[in-house]
């Protein structure tokens, strides 16, 4: 376990609560992140995991409670929404990458368009961080002649480019297949060992043991356990919780 | 046979494929057969009848005589002049895209040059004779030039970005030509030159038109929705036609008397027909380039828009960098559909008596005694004009479906 948690908090939620319609997604969510800690959220299909990300950069609005990202308070008085989101980093589960544009162009594209970099800079910043998730030969091709797995990769380096103080992960693997598993786990070793703030949705326990600090169980729209990965492999409190570590391990 | 020799005898291997295809395809049984060789014998007898036709019974004098009427309607003599700056650019630059962005294949190569050459020999001589081989020339060394390597690595980024602003800068000269020194009535232009003309006008305005209208109708804000969806659903429930004379009858009333240089000097109230009817067009189009783009914005996925607003990028950037490109590509073949039918709809204008190409035509076999019933050459000819634009438009769209990579990645 890294143990580079410890700092300010930088995301703080206070009894978020959402609802698409009559149905209520997320039902109070409190926690609060340190700067630098790593935690996993884990918890059966339509608990509110992917919705709970997505309220901590304003894919979703929320409708009650209080989220603050480094200092900013999310509402709709943001004024510089744009700014918040460009330092919250997202992969998502089915990688997102732009198709019509090549792998550099993916990456460089937010730091000329939102940080105004010029192209030479861009350039050199996005052969860098290609170098840095381990497919540096990839930079003039298309997403689609890429494996799963390396456009995942090209994905993780497209949201580091914008430097983001925070990084969310959304089931990076699930859509990859199995041997391709490892080379995207690897990548967020190396990121959460060099301090990145994550928050992570993964079912894959051997990393999430590995790397987080904390982990949250999530059902029915609420954090239903949280403590560290000892408590939970060890001694987990919550009937639901034994429940659902019994079926994914 | 293994891959080696495969790859080193094609021609046989070819035959061999094209043996089993017709087998497999044209000869498959007594009634498969049978249908093969009676659409066979159909054919070559339709073929032979036009062949007859083309080469032993049409007299194609009447086209001779009357190409300027065809090409360019009731355009002043000794005005010629204005036309002419435009066709030459656009000769030079037609020939500098093709040889830069595509190769041509030789086989269609010598199939337009065998084409070409008789036709212009039989109705290009004289003056505009010299000038037509002028523009052809150019366009063929656009083409060398750019195909041939002669143009060093160095210096094709700068020939693209000239390419791109001599097609922009097209139709401003054109319309300068047409209008300074003196200037020719708008009410003169005509032949195929006037559906060319109009076709562009059309496409280049609607296009962006039917873009915002699209943006709009699938926009968030509920105003913008009921705007152009009001706008579509109005002008897509209206024959082309109807909205023609409209433009010529009704517009007038609702237009203010205000002036607008070049377009409208005596207000717009009283602007040209020509004008006025490529507003139409423009209107029309835009309704239906807007339906288009509208199918292609659907089709981007949501991830798309997500991941974009994830990195900070602010909505007019989202929509330029990420949504409407893809959209467009999505739907390049409708939309170049959509303009081929525009520029054959600009036909239609003679409805209010301006004299394009089918029109002019039309008025040879009615008004020359010497020449009437010789209305198969000329629908022939009216026909084949229109047929070679649309045709290389059509060419022109898969070239950039496939230099776009659509349908690949
Ligand atoms: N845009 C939406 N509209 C309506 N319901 C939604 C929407 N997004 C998610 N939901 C519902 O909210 C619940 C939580 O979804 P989600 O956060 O995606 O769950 P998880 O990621 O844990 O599988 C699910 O029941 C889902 O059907
Ligand atoms: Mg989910």
């Amino acid at each position: 376990m890294t143990s580079t948690a410890g700092g300010r908090d930088i995301i703080i939620c206070e009894g978020v609560k959402k609802w698409f319609g009559d149905f209520q997604a997320l039902r109070g969510i409190t926690t609060t992140v340190a700067e630098g800690e790593v935690v996993v959220v884990f918890g059966p299909s339509g608990s509110g995991k992917s919705t709970f990300i997505r309220t901590l950069n304003r894919l979703e609005e929320h409708d009650e409670g209080r989220i603050v990202i480094d200092g900013v308070e999310l509402n709709e008085n943001l004024r510089n929404l744009e700014k918040v989101r460009s330092e919250v980093g997202m992969v998502f589960q089915q990688f997102n990458l732009f198709p019509h544009l090549t792998v550099r162009r993916n990456i460089t594209l937010a730091l000329t368009n939102v940080r105004h970099l010029r192209k030479a800079e861009a350039d050199a910043l996005a052969e860098q961080l290609l170098n840095r998730v381990g497919i540096p030969e990839q930079v003039d091709k298309y997403p689609a002649q890429l494996s799963g797995g390396q456009q995942q990769r090209v994905a993780i380096a497209r949201a580091l480019a914008m430097q983001p103080k925070i990084m969310l992960f959304d089931e990076p693997t699930s859509a990859l297949d199995p041997e391709m598993i490892k080379e995207v786990l690897d990548v967020m070793t190396q990121l959460a060992h060099e301090g990145m703030t994550m928050i992570v949705i993964t079912h894959e326990m051997g990393f999430a043991r590995e790397v987080a600090d904390r982990f949250l169980f999530f059902d029915d729209g609420m954090i239903v356990e949280e403590g560290t990965p000892e408590h939970f492999f060890e001694d987990p409190q919550e009937e639901r919780t034994k429940l659902f570590l019994s079926q994914i391990l | 046979m293994d891959a080696m020799t495969a790859a080193k005898a094609p021609p046989a291997q070819f035959s061999i494929q094209a043996r089993r295809w017709a087998r497999d395809n044209l000869f498959g049984g007594i009634g498969n057969t049978l249908l093969t060789v009676v659409t066979s014998l159909f054919l070559a007898f339709a073929f032979y009848q036009i062949l007859r036709f083309v080469f032993s019974s049409a007299q194609w004098d009447v086209i001779e005589a009357n190409r300027r009427l065809l090409f360019i309607g009731r355009f002043p003599q000794g005005e010629e002049w204005r036309l002419w700056p435009t066709i030459f650019l656009v000769s030079a630059l037609a020939g500098l895209t093709w040889g830069l962005w595509s190769k041509v294949g030789w086989l269609a190569a010598v199939l337009l040059a065998l084409v070409l050459v008789p036709v212009f020999l039989f109705f290009a001589h004289g003056q505009v004779g010299m000038l037509t081989a002028l523009a052809i020339a150019l366009a063929l060394m656009g083409y060398a030039v750019t195909q041939t390597g002669l143009v060093h690595e160095r210096f094709q980024g700068p020939i693209r970005q000239l390419i791109v602003v001599g097609w922009v800068m097209a139709f401003p000269v054109t319309i300068f030509m047409l209008l300074a020194f003196g200037g020719v009535d708008p009410s003169l232009w005509g032949g195929f030159y006037l559906n060319i003309l109009l076709a562009v006008v059309g496409i280049v305005a609607s296009f962006p038109l039917g873009v915002l209208l699209a943006l709009s109708r699938t926009s968030s804000y509920p105003a913008f929705r009921l705007v152009s969806t009001g706008y579509i659903e109005l002008f897509r429930g209206v024959p082309l036609i109807t909205i023609l004379l409209m433009a010529w009858f009704v517009l007038p009333d609702f237009l203010p008397s205000w002036s607008v240089p070049v377009f409208a000097p005596a207000g717009l109230d009283r602007m040209e027909l020509v004008y006025r009817v490529m507003v139409a067009l423009t209107l029309f189009s835009a309704a239906y380039v807007a339906e288009i783009v509208r199918g292609g914005l659907l089709a981007v996925p949501k991830g798309q828009l997500e991941a974009a607003q994830a990195l900070g990028l602010s909505t007019v950037r989202i929509n330029a960098l990420i949504v409407l490109p893809q959209a467009l590509r999505a739907v390049l073949p409708a939309l170049v559909g959509q303009f081929i039918s525009l520029f054959k709809d600009t036909s239609l204008v003679s409805i209010v008596t301006l004299v394009e190409l089918l029109r002019a035509g039309r008025a040879i076999a009615q008004g020359q005694i010497q020449f009437s019933g010789r209305d198969p050459e000329i629908l022939l000819f009216v026909a084949l004009l229109f047929w070679i634009v649309a045709f290389s438009m059509s060419r022109l769209s898969q070239r950039l479906e496939h230099s776009l990579g659509i349908g690949e990645r």
